[in-house]
């Protein structure tokens, strides 16, 4: 009898927390959980300028109703507090969607809830191939570690490297962009020799340069975190004398970030990358969104992928909601975006529906000076390309 | 061992007489009244927030986290920034064991208790020898490197990915954890009360108040026929297995552990909350913790961009305003209250 009982006050609150959502002509609530304070802000105050560009842009409406962002702050990795953001942004903001997440574990601390919720949940960043596989109602318009390695590893083959070694940092990211590289280099033809496996946190790489200068590798594919260590290991690579061996460097584009290359310098001079979005693309659908950027920050200096993340975020958003006509259910909302195809300031993209990824063009970039600054020029594309590493298991 | 256990309740009172009004209050048959308040305002709290079970539960599961800290600072005097390792090996534990082998929340709570009283033992035998800096120091590394094992080991712990698909069964076969939180936090909510009853037991016991003399004066202990270092490693096992109980409790609760939960900035974060609440008061460790991340909460939703600085503030003030932690200052505030009849009871000691 208690269980009836409880079954039903069950059913009283899911119905209030569903129904406030379907209201009619009303307002629309969005909860974004990214970090805004503490070292890794940068991601959140991207992630907002992208949603202000979008808004600034398409307006605030949709149809009949105001959307409505409600940001909540999450300074680090750490799951279980994002599970109880996420359940007070569903629980007591009522939100129609949840959206932002920087880090894989905090994306997947919320499965189980937009499941039971029935909320479609857009990641602006985290990374990792199998988070969509954890919920039907994830969609993603980042990219995966996967999706910028394949495309680079057959380029490095088909330059003609015979030898490769990886080296990466020692997390999540780092050794899915390892595997995918490895995969790819060995099934293309080429041997990687070694692969190295660095501490998340270590800034001497002195003794990593001399193995991967051992190891008689040709090339090294190189992934370390945006950020302060990867100016330590840029550095190190240079004063090593590895360049000056002829050792070639790869990786994907997350290290020579546009808000990190001041201070990266001359250090990632020449350095080539692969990835899906560069400020330097030549698009009129970036150049209008730089153009956006400039006019409501005074600088478009800190747009970024995590910007064009939240900016193509909001756009999945805004088209959920005008297919579904404002109703919530999680399933349909996410059904009516799957397939769906529109240009992005980062080039064409695509809603794979299978892995609710983003298909997208991954372009290979060099690190050059134009007019003082320095930027990512694109040198060659690879269109089209899926999340390889989706339902690949670890 | 038994030996000196009943030697134990001899020296116990002289160590601790001095002290005993410092730790408890003068009117220490109150200190009883803290674990079915906490559990009443619990409760109170159930109904008043239905909004923010969420919060609640991660509270509940960190009051008893810094309860565990208060165990081995408030009673032994052991320094340590090193609890988020028992912390994070219980809920590690409860979450692989919820994701191969059983799902019933008590069995994962009393596995992730096993698992933190065990690294708890093994490491403080080893590193107890210590005293101080050294001690902290020790302290700090073996966080890291339970930290590091976690990050290795993805096939059993997901690494910096965190491990997920931790699925609990009902509670008792019958109370579902929902997308609201109301299991999970009246789950968590019993859990802390009970964690506070047997702590308070624990600290009142023979061996609870030999490990406070040993806190007082190792030597006059040593001197009496006890080992002060027993005292120490057991009350850190101890200490240790109610860490794991709250990490495996944070694991069933929110259903995924990430490497945050044994990182050094856990373990300073419940540092900060015991010294905010008070220490060597067990209720000084709920209060504490309550107060921060109940302050942290509200500051983080005011304003999602500045907020650290604000705590930073409300931490400045507390420590220069309130010196010994909240508790304390509602101590001193109680007793200028009933000024007459507790002015006697300090000055009867004096």
């Amino acid at each position: 009898m208690t269980t009836t009982l409880r079954k039903a006050l069950l059913g009283a609150v899911f119905a209030t927390a569903l129904g406030a959502g379907a209201a009619d002509a009303a307002t629309i609530k969005v909860g974004v959980i990214a970090p805004f304070s503490g070292p890794f802000a940068m991601f959140g105050q991207t992630f907002k300028e992208g949603i202000a560009v979008y808004q600034a842009v398409h307006g605030k409406t949709v149809g009949a109703d105001t959307v409505e962002f409600v940001f909540k702050d999450l300074d680090q990795a750490n799951p279980a507090q994002s599970k109880a953001l996420a359940q007070e942004l569903i629980v007591k903001e009522k939100v129609s969607f949840l959206a932002g997440f920087a880090f894989t574990p905090d994306a997947m601390a919320v499965a189980p809830l937009i499941d039971e919720a029935n909320i479609p949940a857009v990641i602006f960043n985290a990374a990792t191939s199998a988070i969509t596989e954890k919920s039907p109602r994830f969609v993603r318009s980042s990219f995966t570690l996967w999706q910028n390695t394949v495309p680079l590893a057959n380029h490095v083959a088909k330059l003609g490297v015979k030898k490769a070694i990886t080296a990466v940092s020692d997390y999540g990211p780092g050794i899915d962009g390892e595997a995918a590289f490895k995969a790819t280099f060995e099934k293309a033809g080429g041997a990687v020799v070694d692969t190295i496996r660095m501490p998340l946190k270590s800034t001497d790489f002195a003794p990593f340069m001399q193995r991967i200068k051992d190891s008689g590798a040709e090339a090294v594919y190189a992934f370390l975190p945006a950020g302060p260590t990867t100016l330590a290991f840029a550095k190190a690579f240079a004063d090593n004398g590895l360049k000056e061996k002829g050792i070639q460097f790869f990786g994907p584009g997350d290290i020579t970030q546009e808000p990190d290359l001041p201070a990266l310098g001359d250090a990632v001079l020449g350095m080539t990358t692969s990835f899906h979005y560069s400020q330097a693309h030549e698009s009129a659908a970036n150049k209008s969104f730089l153009a956006k950027y400039k006019e409501l920050f005074g600088s478009s200096d800190n747009a970024t992928f995590t910007s064009v993340g939240a900016y193509d975020g909001v756009h999945l958003i805004y088209t959920m909601l005008a297919k579904t006509g404002g109703k919530s259910d999680g399933l349909k909302a996410v059904e009516a975006v799957k397939g769906l195809s529109w240009e992005s300031p980062r080039g064409p993209v695509t809603i794979d529906p299978d892995s609710r990824h983003i298909r997208q063009t991954i372009y290979l970039r060099t690190v050059e000076r134009v007019n003082g600054k320095l930027q990512n020029t694109e040198k060659d594309a690879f269109p089209a390309q899926p999340d390889f590493g989706y339902k690949l298991g670890k | 061992m038994s030996a000196t256990m009943t030697d134990a309740p001899p020296t116990a009172p002289t160590a601790t007489d001095p002290s005993a009004p410092r730790l408890a209050s003068p009117r220490r048959d109150l200190s009883w009244t803290a674990a079915p308040l906490v559990g009443l305002l619990g409760l109170a709290g159930f109904w008043v927030f239905p909004d923010d079970l969420g919060l609640m539960t991660r509270i509940a599961a960190a009051a008893l986290y810094v309860l565990s800290l208060d165990l081995v600072l408030g009673y032994c005097g052991i320094a340590t920034l090193g609890q988020a390792a028992m912390f994070g090996t219980g809920a590690y534990a409860a979450g692989i064991a919820a994701v191969h082998l059983v799902n019933d929340p008590l069995i994962l709570l009393a596995i992730g208790g096993v698992a933190g009283g065990a690294i708890a033992l093994a490491t403080g035998a080893l590193i107890l020898h210590a005293r101080g800096l050294t001690l902290l120091m020790l302290t700090i590394a073996v966080t890291q490197i339970v930290q590091e094992v976690a990050n290795k080991a993805r096939d059993w712990t997901g690494g910096s990915d965190g491990l997920s698909g931790i699925d609990p069964a009902p509670v008792f076969g019958l109370f579902r954890f929902d997308m609201v939180g109301r299991t999970s936090y009246l789950f968590a909510l019993a859990v802390l009360v009970v964690g506070m009853l047997v702590a308070r037991r624990i600290v009142r016991s023979p061996f609870g108040l030999a490990c406070r003399g040993v806190k007082e004066d190792p030597v006059r202990v040593a001197a009496l026929g006890g080992s002060p270092r027993a005292y120490l490693v057991t009350m850190y096992a101890v200490a240790g297995m109610f860490a794991g109980v709250a990490g495996a409790l944070t694991a069933v609760s929110s259903g995924i552990v990430g490497l945050d939960s044994v990182s050094f900035s856990w373990s300073a974060e419940a540092l900060v909350m015991l010294v905010l609440g008070g220490t060597g008061r067990l209720y000084g460790a709920v209060i504490g913790t309550v107060a921060f991340m109940a302050a942290h909460h509200i500051l983080a939703a005011t304003d999602p961009f500045h907020w650290m600085a604000f705590i930073g503030l409300f931490l400045m003030g507390v420590v220069l305003f309130l010196p010994g932690g909240i508790a304390a200052g509602l101590e001193r505030l109680r007793d200028r209250l009933t000024g007459t009849r507790n002015g006697s009871a300090p000055g009867g000691r004096a």
